[in-house]
């Protein structure tokens, strides 16, 4: 019984060595989110951009927004952006450039389109004013993108925003 | 001899029914692979011929019959919209080019189309480019200056026969305004080989009702931004004012896409079951010529062949009957394909018919295989056959 006991011990102590480096090492290569809130407080005067949001350039990151098919119908390329384009602007309206994120797909992308459906797209994020031969200039760019519904997403975190009556 | 030439003589023996099961394999792959081909050359048809314009500005109404109508000539056209519009669009800031589309009657049901220079012009963007064959583009005069020259676009020339200098007009009210070919367009692979072009000029002058307007009409205008991340406010501009719609044309095309789509699911579970059918018609073939020459395996199992043996001639027989159903269907596909794809072309639907799908060799081997396995049974039932039952004097 005693050596049963042993044994489970050891058991248990091995599981942990492996798999705590694995979960930790998990935890550091999550993929970071960028939000168009963020995007529009990147930018200052004469489209500068802030270190911050520039720290993210060359690296993978996600955002999520609607699908403006901007380019060919093989969404090779399109527009990402706060606000659906194809809505009837009913409660907002069109964005800029600061909320707009130029998206070039890296294979053919698979989805079924939906103009008024948010989409989560992962790329190598490209920040600073910078003019495309085929797409004109843009301030935020993705490249090798892959794009997927982005299933439960909020628009709106009612929760985080504070009511009147809670303020002090 | 070897399996496979044993079971070659087999088929030999009974060349009626491998014939007709063979044929009946091909016909499924056939039916598969016509389909897939179709859809994919007519999605893929729609993704080249599209414009390379981001926005098409046209009267309110349906976004589909818009585009379809203004870049793909197969709807009728959406009402008019106002030349000011045009205009507009030209001295917004935020346009880098505007181009006026008129959609006009037809010429053997070849479009007529008015339009500027600007609709040929080689901006570095454009993925489509448009050279002449012969001649030259027609003149771009004022709106008073009709020259009635026209540029044919390459199908519309080969259908028509018109060469350069000649004079034509279809409908007696087009008698007094014959248009004369000045130009005709290389193959853009594109509803451009299937249109007349002309010039504004020519397209208000030929119609009574334009010349007399003040304001005169247009049916679209192509609207391409400096800057892309301005689509949605020219998007939003357009659409709430009270005369016009704008369209984003990727997105209506992508909207069509979704509908053909689920017409392709139905499809899928369609030739899901033919290929179920011509599975099940490969084991019967099998089965009953099992069964019908259980004394012959018989006697070769008294002649020392092994069971095995016997399993892999019924499995060779069966193999070899989907392979060459396989190979025919995938032939018989693409042929298929290619008159569906003519047929397609007359509507003006460029479809690209000699698509070669990667996954082709995968359907072939996946045909031999399933037809294989429906070999399996009948060649259990031969490796099971008793010697002693089997050879038994017959009468």
């Amino acid at each position: 019984m005693r050596a049963i006991g042993r044994y489970r011990t050891h058991l248990a102590a091995s599981l942990f060595v492996a798999l705590v480096p694995s979960i930790l090492l998990a935890g550091t290569n999550e993929i970071p989110r960028l939000t168009f809130a963020q995007l529009v407080d990147s930018i200052r005067a004469n489209s500068e951009l802030t270190q911050s949001i520039q720290s993210y350039s060359g690296k993978e990151v996600e955002i999520r927004g609607f699908i403006i098919p901007a380019g060919p119908p093989d969404l090779s390329f399109f527009l990402l952006s706060r606000v659906s384009a194809l809505g009837n602007y009913c409660c907002e309206m069109p964005v800029g450039q600061d909320e707009t994120v130029y998206v070039f797909a890296a294979k053919e992308v698979k989805i079924t389109y939906d103009p008024l459906r948010i989409f989560k797209i992962v790329g190598v994020f490209e920040a600073g004013m910078r003019t495309d031969a085929a797409y004109g200039p843009s301030l935020f760019r993705m490249r090798n993108a892959t794009v997927e519904e982005a299933l439960g997403a909020k628009i709106f975190k009612t929760e985080e925003i504070a009511s009147p009556a809670s303020k002090p | 001899m070897t399996i496979f030439t044993v079971a070659f003589k087999y088929l030999r023996g009974r060349l009626v029914a491998s014939t007709l099961t063979a044929v009946s394999v091909a016909l499924g792959v056939s039916l598969v692979v016509a389909s897939v081909l179709l859809a994919r050359g007519i999605k893929e048809g729609f993704i080249a011929g599209a414009t390379d314009y981001n926005l098409v500005v046209g009267a309110k109404g349906s976004p589909t019959q818009l585009v379809l109508s203004v870049v793909f000539r197969m709807d009728l056209a959406t009402p008019n919209i106002e030349y000011t519009i045009y205009q507009d669009l030209e001295q917004d800031p935020r346009v880098e080019i505007a181009v006026p589309v008129g959609i006009g009657d037809a010429y053997q049901g070849f479009r007529y189309v008015a339009t500027n220079g600007a609709y040929f012009a080689p901006f570095s963007w454009r993925r489509k480019t448009f050279s002449l064959s012969s001649g030259r583009f027609f003149a771009d005069g004022p709106p008073n200056d009709a020259t009635y020259e026209a540029v044919l676009g390459a199908k519309a020339a080969d259908s028509t026969g018109l060469r350069i200098g000649d004079r034509f007009y279809e409908g007696e009210e087009m008698a007094e305004y014959p248009l004369t070919v000045v130009g005709i367009l290389q193959p853009t692979h594109s509803a451009d080989d299937r249109a007349i072009f002309f010039s504004l000029s020519s397209y208000w002058g030929m119609n009574e009702v334009a010349r007399k307007m003040t304001v005169k009409p247009l049916t679209a205008v192509l609207v391409r931004p400096k800057r892309m991340s301005d689509l949605p406010s020219l998007h939003r501009e357009l659409n709430v004012a009270a005369e016009t719609q704008a369209v984003l044309p990727s997105g209506v095309l992508l909207t069509i896409f979704n509908m053909m789509a689920v017409a392709e699911d139905v499809l899928t579970m369609i030739l899901a079951i033919v290929g179920v059918i011509v599975l099940l018609y490969v084991f019967v073939s099998m089965y009953s010529a099992t069964l019908e020459r259980r004394r012959e395996i018989a006697t070769m199992r008294a002649l020392g062949a092994r069971r095995t043996t016997v399993l892999g001639i019924v499995l060779a027989e069966s193999c070899a009957l989907a392979a060459a159903g396989g190979v025919a269907g995938i032939l018989g596909g693409h042929a298929v394909a290619y008159l569906a794809g003519s047929l397609l072309a007359r509507s003006g639907l460029v479809a690209n018919p000699f698509l070669f799908n990667v996954l082709e060799p995968a359907v072939l081997g996946s045909v031999i295989l399933l037809g294989t396995l429906a070999g399996l049974l009948p060649a259990i039932l031969a490796y099971r056959t008793e010697v002693a039952e089997n050879l038994a004097p017959l009468s």
